[in-house]
């Protein structure tokens, strides 16, 4: 049985594990020692409750939708986009999007002639602050593992059929440098405005597995 | 033993490049407790008490066997408790004595 095979037995385990707490079964071991850490953070005076509440806010606030508008904007305003590929971060910060935490941005952008990917190979690093949380398969072994050594395999299982002629680059993500990868604007979209190109742009294009949106033509005159 | 050169060259988290099988498109919405898990991670940090390179050496030093049955934030609650232990802000006993109060609370 491969590692893999164990990892997804493990995640049905979990599954009916859960299923029987939200029976009524009571909170598990590893929630209880959640609980029991913050209460005794908290009781000894290194952490405050209400910075748990803030920053659970926080996290709910950080959605793809934040890295959506940073594209579309990049996609109209020429000199943003310089600002943004310079410097992600004083970038987004401009556009009101802040960073809770010590990390760069780098943007990547993708032209005719590159197509970025980003990986965190050792754990799961990602640029938070602007996509949020990430997905489940960007922090198993499948994706870790084979985004740098096989991209165009990888890319070929999200449906993405990269050129030859294109040269594939992947970055590979540390605890102090997140990446965000700059789609290319999907032709027909000249006459879109910020919104309706930020709704082509999806949370998988900023991590460089699928392309930006095809336009939709219900929406193009 | 044969084989075992494998566990001394690459450390748990040390992935990258080896091969495995298809990308499994899974995603799941984070239970409460994860999510208090994350942002007690990053209150944490904010307090310089515990960054984010820390956060990854503790998961390694799970070792393959836990890292390979634990869930995600299970092995983050269980590396956090280990690095508070380190740095002496807890103690293995103050922790599982909160723990038998959490579950007594929790059964009512």
């Amino acid at each position: 049985m491969s590692t893999q095979d164990t990892e997804h037995e493990h995640d049905r385990d979990h599954d009916h594990a859960h299923d029987e707490i939200t029976a009524g079964d009571g909170i598990g071991y590893y929630e209880t020692m959640e609980i029991a850490v913050r209460e005794l953070l908290v009781s000894k005076g290194f952490i405050k409750p209400e910075e748990i509440r803030r920053q659970l806010e926080v996290l709910d606030s950080r959605t793809p939708a934040l890295g959506a508008r940073v594209v579309a904007r990049a996609w109209l305003d020429d000199e943003f986009r310089a600002r943004l590929l310079e410097n992600g971060r004083k970038a987004c910060e401009e556009l009101g999007i802040s960073f809770y935490d010590d990390t760069q941005l780098i943007v990547l952008e993708n032209t005719d002639k590159v197509h970025n990917l980003i990986v965190c190979t050792l754990c799961s690093c990602y640029p938070r602050p602007v996509l949020g949380l990430p997905p489940d398969w960007y922090k198993n072994k499948p994706y870790r593992a084979r985004a740098i050594s096989e991209p165009r395999k990888v890319l070929a299982e999200f449906g993405t059929f990269i050129p030859n002629d294109v040269d594939v680059r992947v970055s590979d993500s540390t605890a102090m440098i997140r990446y965000l990868v700059l789609p290319r604007r999907p032709e027909g979209t000249e006459t879109y405005n910020e919104d309706q190109l930020a709704s082509l742009v999806t949370r998988d294009s900023m991590i460089g597995v699928v392309a930006a949106g095809v336009a939709d033509p219900r929406t193009v005159k | 033993m044969k084989g075992s050169e494998e566990l001394v060259r690459r450390l748990p988290n040390d992935i990258g490049g080896i091969s495995a099988g298809p990308i499994q498109r899974t995603d799941h919405e984070l239970e409460p407790w994860e999510k208090r898990c994350h942002a007690l991670a990053d209150v944490i940090d904010f307090h310089k008490i515990l960054n984010t390179e820390e956060k990854r050496k503790g998961v390694e030093a799970l070792g393959s066997e836990i890292v390979g049955r634990l869930s995600y934030y299970e092995r983050w609650i269980v590396a956090f408790s280990n690095i508070l232990f380190q740095k002496r802000i807890l103690t293995p006993r103050e922790l599982a004595e909160k723990m038998d109060e959490v579950a007594a609370r929790d059964r009512g």
